[in-house]
């Protein structure tokens, strides 16, 4: 398999390879996390999603910090849902802007786009983690082909594969 | 720490002849007198490599502080990772946040 990330030497910016599966499988997790972000305080009711609640935690654990806590989120929570579309936004118009050469989408990102890309890749595993309760210690060789979650938890996996190679040309 | 006009330490002038010294704001001396620490908690999604990534990035540290931060998340279940005022532990915890680290303030 060729490798998805490389840093470009002349330009410095990222250079992308995505198989055609890849990049329709990151299309539609950027247009699930859009819609997980439209869900966020559209509700009447107190938020419950365990995603949402895993993307949006508490900063004070200490129950008498109540005030606190309600004061701080009114003054970041808004930033923080909006930091996280734009990263989505940011992912799309790399893939929507992409060379497709024999199937294959290529594409370069500069740093910028390549914090967003590691962002969205990061709260897609947390948002399908969550959903799959995923623990330290699962075993995927273990699943039933027949199981629904199966699919999913492919894609989980994958999204960590990708993760750790886009790590590895940052750092 | 000794607030600013304060005479400095007490000579062997006769005792209770200082009544003019200003109490100290206490609401202040609680603040300095324990900061507030962030604390990261384990969790079974984020990767390692992307939580010392992440430590690294917004905080200057080292690879070597990373890791080790990293790790004690890991196998300890929660590690400090700064600390300071309210303000600087309610801004690092939001840019934790929006990193989607699991991050909590709590006095020190």
């Amino acid at each position: 398999m060729a490798r998805t990330f490389k840093r470009n030497k002349s330009t410095r910016a990222l250079d992308v390879v995505l198989e055609p599966g890849e990049a329709a499988v990151l299309t539609r997790l950027c247009e699930e996390l859009t819609t997980l972000l439209d869900a966020d305080g559209a509700g009447e009711s107190e938020q419950t999603d365990p995603v949402l609640e895993r993307l949006f935690p508490r900063a004070y654990l200490d129950p008498t910090e109540e005030q606190a806590e309600s004061e701080w989120q009114r003054f970041v929570h808004d930033d923080l849902v909006v930091g996280r579309r734009q990263a989505v936004q940011t992912v799309e118009s790399s893939l929507a802007g992409a060379l497709v050469r024999r199937g294959r989408f290529e594409l370069s990102l500069d740093d910028e786009q390549a914090q967003a890309w590691l962002a969205v890749i990061n709260d897609a595993r947390l948002a399908l983690g969550t959903r799959l309760e995923v623990t330290e210690d699962m075993d995927v060789s273990r699943l039933d082909p027949d199981d629904p979650d199966t699919a999913p938890y492919a894609v989980y996996w994958w999204l960590g594969v990708l993760e750790e190679r886009l790590i590895d040309v940052l750092l | 720490m000794i607030p600013g006009g304060f005479p400095g330490p007490q000579g062997p002038m006769g005792p209770l002849e200082t009544p003019t010294i200003v109490e100290p704001d206490v609401d202040e001396t609680v603040e300095v007198a324990r900061p507030w620490v962030v604390v990261v908690w384990n969790d079974p999604i984020n990767l390692m490599s992307y939580v010392v990534y992440v430590f690294q990035k917004l905080f200057g540290y080292s690879k070597e502080k990373a890791t080790k931060l990293m790790l004690d998340v890991h196998y300890k279940g929660k590690a400090a990772v700064s600390s300071g005022n309210r303000e600087k532990a309610e801004a690092d915890v939001s840019r934790l946040h929006a990193h989607g680290l699991w991050a909590t303030m709590e006095r020190d």
